[in-house]
């Protein structure tokens, strides 16, 4: 804990300007994103790539596409990327890839989508830099109050394991769960200072809640297998002959078609691996909803561990959609980000992230048929992006009343959780995750506004 | 009875959210996105709600590639009227996504529509 604090304290002063190099791998990233996203083989928002299907097979229009594209992606640019990315001043895929998305297949023409991509990732970090050196000269200092968000991350995050099996296989086991993952970061802390307390637990938490959902999909194999063995003397079809097909021939002929299509593009597939692996590295870039704030704080082995376990959510979601859209996601299963966080160099970032997608993409088919044999897998993949946003959810929301409170006290308190609750009141109109820090956001401009008036003093000088 | 199918990231707030409302006539089951598809198929099931972050990735997913566009709706992170799902029953929606962070909102409204429609 004091460890995390020192690193907070150390890392306030560090600046996230990026240098010509990152700005060159932005623009030359977001190009080949827009690209990819007008071809039709990748799109980053897990909710267009159901659409693509109908586009690539030619049912439904560029225009069309394009509206469901942004229909999908405009609340999570304004109301996630670009709150998260003002408040951390660090990138996010939501503020580069889902524009990208959107200006891809909104370019008529293969030549337009790259320069459409180009020209925004060229904005924003032109805007990203003016913001940040603007916000470190303002008397409250809203994006240093804004690392008090990070130990409330770490340490609730440490329990989404636990909420997953709770939700998916009753209370007992889930209290169970609570009761070993407390203890690992109790004994963590005692025994191996230097290590994340955390990263023992959710280790422990998520192989075992992988454990039960496979144990639980091979007893329901047998049992079927039993039950089918028994049922052979008397008759067959009737009731359970859609027991004995569980993934019939429309599904599996989709996938396989989707599969090919993608294996054709290898290669471009690993150039753009590559690019998001090389933009983790440098340090400029969260991926994860919580990543931001540990990367702003300096925090990389943290960052990479949250990224890592958050990959477990998503790879069925993203297999599922990939094989059935014939389309990938830009950030691949997202196993780029922690390892680009970790990799010491540039160089071995583009050979790992290339070499990632290539695998990724190979297994795609045998990911789908593995996955469609174990539904509670696929289950548990789901609770567990649920017990992320949920754990996150407090967390992000606790410490943006932290960093209030740094920067306003009591009066920082009113004005940030009154703008959360007045979201809530109004519908989510910023998505519920990003709420908060936005609304830090917004008070760190209220307060500086109010102490240019002379009718605030802040906190801390 | 009619068989709704709940899926995706919020599916056991939806089919709880669903359970409270106590309409009658609407059985509401805990799915999946693959067995819901097949199940919708086959008419083993009228209507499936799917949930995620962006209210179409894994909410809709497969169903959207197995069962065609023609069946498939998503709200995103719009909170729907009776009226507009009563309109989207009429011209053939079987499947509908939306956003998790609406389901308090958007789950009732679309089983009242579909609870009107069959009385």
């Amino acid at each position: 804990m004091s460890t995390l604090l020192a690193g907070a304290v150390s890392a306030g002063k560090h600046s996230l300007d990026l240098s010509l190099a990152q700005q060159i791998t932005v623009v030359v990233l977001c190009a080949l994103t827009a690209l990819i996203s007008h071809m039709a083989l990748a799109v980053f928002n897990d909710g267009v790539r159901p659409f693509m299907l109908d586009f690539i097979q030619g049912n439904s229009t560029r225009n069309a596409t394009t509206a469901v594209s942004f229909g999908l992606s405009a609340g999570f640019i304004f109301g996630l990327g670009a709150p998260m990315a003002l408040s951390t001043g660090v990138l996010n895929p939501w503020l580069l890839f889902l524009p990208t998305d959107v200006l891809g297949i909104l370019s008529p023409k293969k030549w337009i989508a790259p320069l459409l991509g180009g020209a925004w990732g060229a904005v924003i970090i032109f805007g990203l830099n003016g913001a940040n050196e603007v916000a470190h000269d303002l008397p409250v200092d809203f994006l240093t109050a804004m690392q008090e968000m990070s130990t409330p991350i770490l340490f609730l995050f440490t329990l989404f394991p636990v909420l997953a099996i709770t939700r998916q296989f009753g209370k007992l086991r889930g209290a169970v769960a609570g009761v070993v993952e407390l203890a690992l970061v109790i004994v963590t802390m005692k025994l191996w200072p230097d290590v994340f307390p955390g990263a023992p637990a959710m280790a422990v938490g998520v192989v075992t809640l992988i454990g039960f959902a496979v144990a639980k999909d091979m007893r329901q194999r047998r049992a079927e297998r039993a039950e089918k063995a028994a049922a052979e003397p008397d008759e067959q079809g009737g009731d359970a002959s859609q027991q004995d097909v569980p993934v019939d021939d429309p599904m599996q002929s989709l996938f396989s078609a989707s599969a090919a299509r993608l294996r054709r593009h290898l290669p471009i597939f690993m150039v753009l691996g590559a690019g998001v692996c090389l933009l983790a590295q440098m340090h400029v870039f969260g991926g994860g909803e919580a990543t931001s704030f540990l990367i702003a704080d300096g925090d990389y082995a943290g960052a990479a561990q949250v990224d890592f376990y958050r990959v477990f959510g998503f790879i069925p979601l993203i297999a599922t959609t990939a094989l059935a859209s014939g389309a990938y996601a830009i950030a691949g299963f997202t196993f780029v980000y922690p390892v680009g966080y970790l990799l010491p160099s540039p160089w071995l970032a583009l050979l790992a992230g290339a070499a990632i997608f290539a695998v990724e993409v190979l297994a795609l088919s045998w990911i789908g048929k593995v996955l469609g044999r174990l539904p509670s897998v696929r289950d548990s993949s789901e609770h567990l992006r649920n017990a992320i946003s949920e754990s996150l959810w407090l967390a992000i929301l606790f410490g943006s009343l932290l960093a209030a409170n740094t920067m306003g006290g009591g009066l920082g308190i009113l004005i940030v959780g009154g703008l959360y609750l007045l979201n809530e009141a109004m519908g989510r109109v910023v998505v519920r995750m990003a709420a908060a820090p936005a609304a830090v956001l917004v008070g760190g401009v209220l307060l500086n506004l109010l102490h240019w008036l002379d009718l605030f003093t802040p906190v801390k000088g | 009875m009619t068989r709704i199918l709940t899926g995706g990231v919020g599916k056991a707030q939806v089919a709880e959210e669903l359970g409270e409302l106590g309409i009658g006539g609407l059985e509401i089951t805990v799915s999946s996105d693959m067995e819901a598809a097949m199940k919708l198929r086959a008419g083993q099931a009228d209507y499936y709600l799917g949930t995620c972050h962006t209210g179409a990735g894994a909410s809709l997913g497969v169903l959207l590639g197995v069962l065609g566009s023609g069946t498939c709706h998503t709200f995103g992170r719009r909170v729907p009227t009776e009226e507009d799902v009563a309109e989207l029953l009429d011209s053939g929606k079987k499947v509908f996504g939306f956003g998790m962070d609406q389901i308090c909102d958007t789950a009732p409204v679309i089983a009242r529509a579909i609870a009107a429609r069959n009385a």
